[in-house]
C-alpha cells in the first residue's frame, strides 16, 4: 500500500483508533495517545504491515490491542518493585475517571468486566463490528469470541440494571 | 424485554462511555507528527549505536592484528649487575648446581660381562 493511501486510511480511522485505545487502556487518555503514538511509529518503521487478510481497520485495531497490552504490562512492572511482584491483589490500574456522570458510571461497570469482555463488548456495540472480526481483533478464535460476548453482555446488564443505567 | 431492547440499551451505554472521546482525540497530524519525529530521532540513535559498534569491533580488530614490536636486543656490556649480587655467589656454586658423575664400574648393578679370553 502506498505511504500516501496508507496515512490516508490510518488518519480516516484516527477518531476510531483512539477511542479503541481509550478502551484499551482503561479511559486513559494521556496513555491512549502514547498508545497511538506507537502504533503509528511501528506502522512507520514497517514493524506492522497490513497485508490485506483482513479488513484494514480489523488489522489496525488488532495493532492498537497488542501495544496497549504492551503498554499497560511495561506500567504494571513499572509500578510494582520485584519484591513486591508476588504479593499482595491490588487493583491493576487506578480508575482515572473520577467525575460520577452516566458515562464515568458505565466505563466504571466496564472496568469489573473481563478485559476480553470489555473488548468485545466495546468493538461491538460501539465500534459496530461483528463478533467475528471482533475475534480477529482480539486474536481469539470465533468461539471463544462469541463466548466472552454472551458473558459480557449479561454481566453488564446485570450491572447496568443495578445502576439503573441509562 | 426483548434481545433487540437489550442491546440498543448496550450499545446507548458504551455511546455514554465513548460520550467525550471525541473532545479528547488528539489532532491526526500531531500524533502523526510525533510518530515521523521518533522515527527520525530512532533511526539516528540506531545509526549512532551501529557506527559505535563497528569503531569498537574495527579497534579490537586493530589490537589482534596490529603487528607486535620485536623485542629489543641486548647491548654487549649493557647487562646490568646489581651492587649486591656478588652475596649469591658461593665459593662451590658448581658443586652446588651440578650433580657427580657417576662411575659405571663402582655400580654393582651394572656391571659387564667379563671379557673372552685370549683378547687384549
Amino acid at each position: 500500500m502506498a505511504s500516501v493511501e496508507l496515512e490516508q486510511q490510518i488518519a480516516a480511522l484516527h477518531p476510531a483508533s483512539f477511542a479503541w485505545a481509550l478502551a484499551c487502556t482503561g479511559w486513559n487518555a494521556a496513555e491512549a495517545e502514547e498508545v497511538l503514538q506507537s502504533v503509528y511509529l511501528s506502522i512507520l518503521e514497517g514493524r506492522a504491515r497490513f497485508d490485506g487478510r483482513s479488513a484494514f481497520k480489523t488489522w489496525l485495531f488488532a495493532v492498537v490491542r497488542n501495544m496497549a497490552a504492551r503498554t499497560l504490562r511495561r506500567r504494571w512492572l513499572e509500578a510494582r518493585p520485584p519484591w513486591r511482584m508476588f504479593s499482595g491483589s491490588e487493583a491493576d490500574h487506578a480508575d482515572p475517571v473520577v467525575a460520577e456522570e452516566r458515562g464515568a458510571q458505565v466505563r466504571r461497570a466496564l472496568g469489573t468486566l473481563p478485559a476480553r469482555q470489555r473488548e468485545v463488548l466495546d468493538l461491538v456495540f460501539f465500534h459496530e463490528m461483528t463478533v467475528e472480526q471482533a475475534a480477529e481483533v482480539m486474536d481469539v478464535s470465533t468461539g471463544t469470541a462469541r463466548t466472552h460476548y454472551h458473558r459480557g453482555k449479561l454481566r453488564l446488564l446485570e450491572l447496568l440494571g443495578k445502576e439503573d443505567l441509562p | 424485554m426483548t434481545p433487540g431492547d437489550d442491546e440498543a440499551r448496550l450499545r446507548a451505554a458504551m455511546a455514554e462511555a465513548h460520550r467525550e472521546d471525541a473532545e479528547r482525540t488528539p489532532r491526526f497530524e500531531v500524533t502523526w507528527a510525533a510518530a515521523q519525529r521518533s522515527r527520525q530521532r530512532r533511526s539516528i540513535r540506531r545509526w549512532a549505536v551501529a557506527g559505535a559498534g563497528l569503531a569498537a569491533a574495527a579497534a579490537g580488530v586493530w589490537l589482534v592484528t596490529r603487528p607486535k614490536p620485536s623485542p629489543t636486543p641486548l647491548i654487549l656490556g649493557t647487562r646490568w649487575v646489581g651492587p649486591t649480587d656478588f652475596l649469591l655467589e658461593t665459593p662451590d656454586l658448581m658443586t652446588l648446581r651440578t650433580l657427580p658423575p657417576v662411575d659405571p664400574d663402582a655400580d654393582p648393578w651394572t656391571t659387564r660381562p667379563p671379557a673372552p679370553k685370549g683378547t687384549p
